[in-house]
């Protein structure tokens, strides 16, 4: 069988997605990237084909993206993140929904991609100068808050009144929370709180890059029901998530290697 | 007894510091070199470095790895060069025609240097922009001789931050400012301008003279300094119409380079070193000897200066497929883009022409209302056929990030994608700008495919 991968070396996570050659999803594995990327990518990358009982003469190209794309050695080629996630939104979005703008919400960063019809990227603004706006805000929030970041968004969603947390640096939002918790609020308003700040930040950025509706919410991030649902709030338009949002990219670089390769999309 | 006790213990202690503050210097040395070394270095791997290019690659590196900055201004090691004054200019509303008329040297100071932008963080406010900070650094450290040998500086009131360097540096060497109005339309600060430059040709003519004695600034003297300055800046211009060329015949790298080492050399002989090199350019494409193809995206970078050592920006644009054919900035492009328009050849003639030339063309955004810079953009944007645009904010400019405003709105209009990034000296941000910059590039790849 004729196939093609994608890896997405990202901060936290290592994606791996194949493709076959008619741009149907065969398989994937997500792991945590570990150390030492290019190692983690070769045994995630060989155990999912072991799974699919594939071999590697199958795979007729290896595309990396992310962060640790030019680490990864068995790769042909190398794609940014923008424009795998631009073109894994094109191939993700819901039935008959014209996708335009894509929010990631990745561990190290987030970023905001307009692209136009042909998904071919527009304009894009990252945040990858703190903490604030990505997966690691809630993570760190979470560890305070004594919850798993899985359990994050089904509690936030049982919020009444969501607390205001007006700290975009995570350091400084943990001990807003600290103090928050020790004036005896609900915890499940605090995390509702948390949900809300970190929209309000990157719903700036995305206004700035230019927002234009429909959005697709993607990254780890958009596993979390709390943020899809204060994003929808902060926005006030709705948010479509991606099909296996964590492979979004790792899928438009499978894609891309592809369509590169002369095979048809 | 006792007393004397006490002064000895005074003395070592002064000595102490004095050695602390000798070993502070000398890291700051070691890293200054170190960075300009890194930059000249990577400039010299470049496999396509146009030959005339070392003659300004060794500029910098005397003045800022060797410190000799005294055998390109001193040249000659007679009586009246001993004499020669320098005088420092801080931004590019400095008439260097007149420095040059009464038989003293200009030599631009801003600093690019991030080590010495870590000095001057400490005496400044934290959200000053690097230009200042490093400026500033690299006057207090007193470590460079192209800082020291400096008799004056000339500090213009352009942005607020340059305005209250000039107050700063005046605790360390003499510093003459120059009120630059902010409105150029105006018949009253156009009239204050030109009396602010017959101050400052009364000062330079006093300071150049012996014992209190002016030196007369010469009607002959300034025509001549205005032609020096004219032939440079017909080199300069001859330069970027090289690089309007439809595929690359010099990398943007390195055409900034060669403008900004004007800075440090005397205009006669940067002169001659340019014409070298836009010969050799033009005998390259003759030859068809292009550094890219006609498909490498197209870049114009706008707003706050790149400064030598400081070539993060233009290297990772290049370093990741681009090519920057055009730039606008007070250390490039504009720095020797505008000639001086004469009538008749009095000095009254020759000063008004002087003071039109320094404001009423220049697009620092220092000046309000700027419509010229967004027309001067459109018109770069068009001359080069830009494909895209960095737009490159040193932090703690504030200036040039509000005029991106008005930068982004008319390059929508073209269908000219901006890019913003946001940055200062350090290397710090460099790995997530390379991300950045290269989804840009590569946006940029697939637009002009099409």
């Amino acid at each position: 069988m004729e196939c093609y991968a994608g890896i997405d070396a990202g901060s936290t996570y290592m994606k791996v997605a194949i493709m076959n050659n008619n741009s149907v999803l065969e398989g994937y594995k997500v792991a945590p990237a570990g150390i030492d990327c290019r190692e983690t990518a070769k045994a995630v990358f060989d155990q999912l084909l072991d799974n699919l009982g594939l071999s590697a003469p199958d795979v007729l190209s290896i595309t990396s993206t992310g962060y640790g794309r030019r680490r990864v050695d068995i790769s042909h080629k190398n794609v940014t993140e923008i424009r795998a996630h631009a073109t894994g939104a094109v191939w993700t979005a819901h039935e008959g929904r014209k996708i335009r703008t894509i929010i990631d919400i990745g561990g190290q960063d987030s970023k905001v991609i307009v692209i136009n019809e042909e998904g071919e990227t527009k304009n894009f603004a990252m945040n990858d100068k703190c903490a604030a706006g990505t997966g690691r805000f809630l993570e760190v929030l979470a560890r305070v808050l004594n919850v798993t970041v899985e359990e994050l968004g089904p509690f936030s969603l049982q919020a009444e009144s969501p607390c205001q947390i007006n700290s975009l640096c995570a350091v400084f939002a943990e001990s807003e929370v600290i103090s928050l918790l020790a004036r005896g609020n609900d915890r499940k308003n605090i995390i509702a709180g948390i949900h809300r700040s970190l929209a309000k930040r990157v719903s700036g950025m995305a206004r700035r890059a230019g927002l234009e509706s429909e959005v697709l919410l993607t990254g780890g991030g958009a596993l979390n029901p709390g943020l899809v649902a204060a994003f929808e709030d902060e926005l006030m338009m709705d948010i479509y998530v991606a099909k296996n949002p964590q492979l979004n990219g790792a899928i438009g670089a499978a894609l891309l290697g592809k369509n590169s390769n002369g095979g048809k999309g | 007894m006792n007393e004397s006790t006490n002064e000895q213990i005074d003395e070592i202690l002064m000595n102490k510091e004095a050695d602390q503050l000798q070993k502070r210097k000398a890291r700051f040395a070691r890293g200054l070199v170190r960075s300009a070394e890194t930059t000249l270095a990577e400039l010299e791997e470049n496999p396509d470095l146009p030959e005339s290019m070392h003659y300004f690659i060794n500029i910098m590196r005397e003045v800022f790895v060797k410190d000799r900055a005294h055998r390109l201004l001193l040249p000659s090691q007679n009586q009246s060069a001993n004499n020669r004054k320098i005088i420092g200019t801080y931004c590019l509303m400095v008439p260097e025609e007149l420095i040059y008329a009464a038989g003293a040297t200009p030599v631009r100071l801003c600093g690019g240097n991030y080590e010495a932008s870590l000095a001057g963080d400490e005496l400044v406010p934290r959200d000053t922009c690097p230009v200042v900070k490093a400026s500033i650094g690299f006057t207090s450290l007193n470590l460079m001789s192209l800082y020291q040998m400096c008799d004056a500086v000339i500090v213009p009131t352009t942005c607020d931050a340059k305005r209250k360097m000039g107050e700063e540096l005046s605790k360390f060497t003499e510093v003459w400012m120059l009120e630059v109005p902010h409105i150029k339309d105006s018949e009253g600060s156009r009239r204050q301008w030109l009396q602010q430059l017959y101050a400052l040709k009364n000062n330079i003519e006093k300071f150049t003279g012996k014992s209190f004695i002016r030196r007369k600034i010469r009607r002959k003297a300034l025509d001549a300094s205005i032609k020096m300055i004219g032939s440079a800046q017909y080199q300069a211009r001859r330069l970027y119409d090289i690089r309007k060329s439809s595929a690359a015949i010099i990398s943007g790298r390195d055409a900034m380079f060669a403008i900004n080492a004007y800075s440090y050399d005397t205009a006669f002989k940067w002169t001659k070193a340019m014409t070298r090199l836009n010969d050799e350019l033009e005998v390259r494409c003759h030859k068809g000897q292009f550094i890219c193809s006609e498909h490498t995206p197209r870049i114009l970078i706008a707003g706050s200066p790149p400064i030598f050592p400081n070539w993060k920006i233009p290297s990772l644009i290049e370093e990741m497929g681009a090519v920057i054919v055009a730039d606008e900035s007070c250390m490039g492009n504009r720095y020797l883009y505008d000639p001086i328009g004469l009538t008749e050849k009095s000095v009254t003639d020759m000063m008004v022409g002087i003071a039109a030339r320094y404001i009423m063309p220049c697009v620092c955004p220092s000046f309000a209302p700027n419509e010229d810079r967004l027309f001067r953009l459109l018109q770069m944007a068009e001359e080069f056929s830009i494909d895209g645009i960095i737009y490159h904010v040193l932090k703690g400019c504030v200036i040039y990030d509000f005029e991106l405003i008005r930068v982004e709105k008319i390059m929508k209009g073209k269908n000219i994608p901006v890019l913003r990034i946001e940055t200062d000296y350090s290397p710090e941000d460099i790995e997530q700008l390379r991300t950045r910059i290269e989804a840009f590039v590569e946006m940029l790849g697939i637009r002009k495919e099409r």
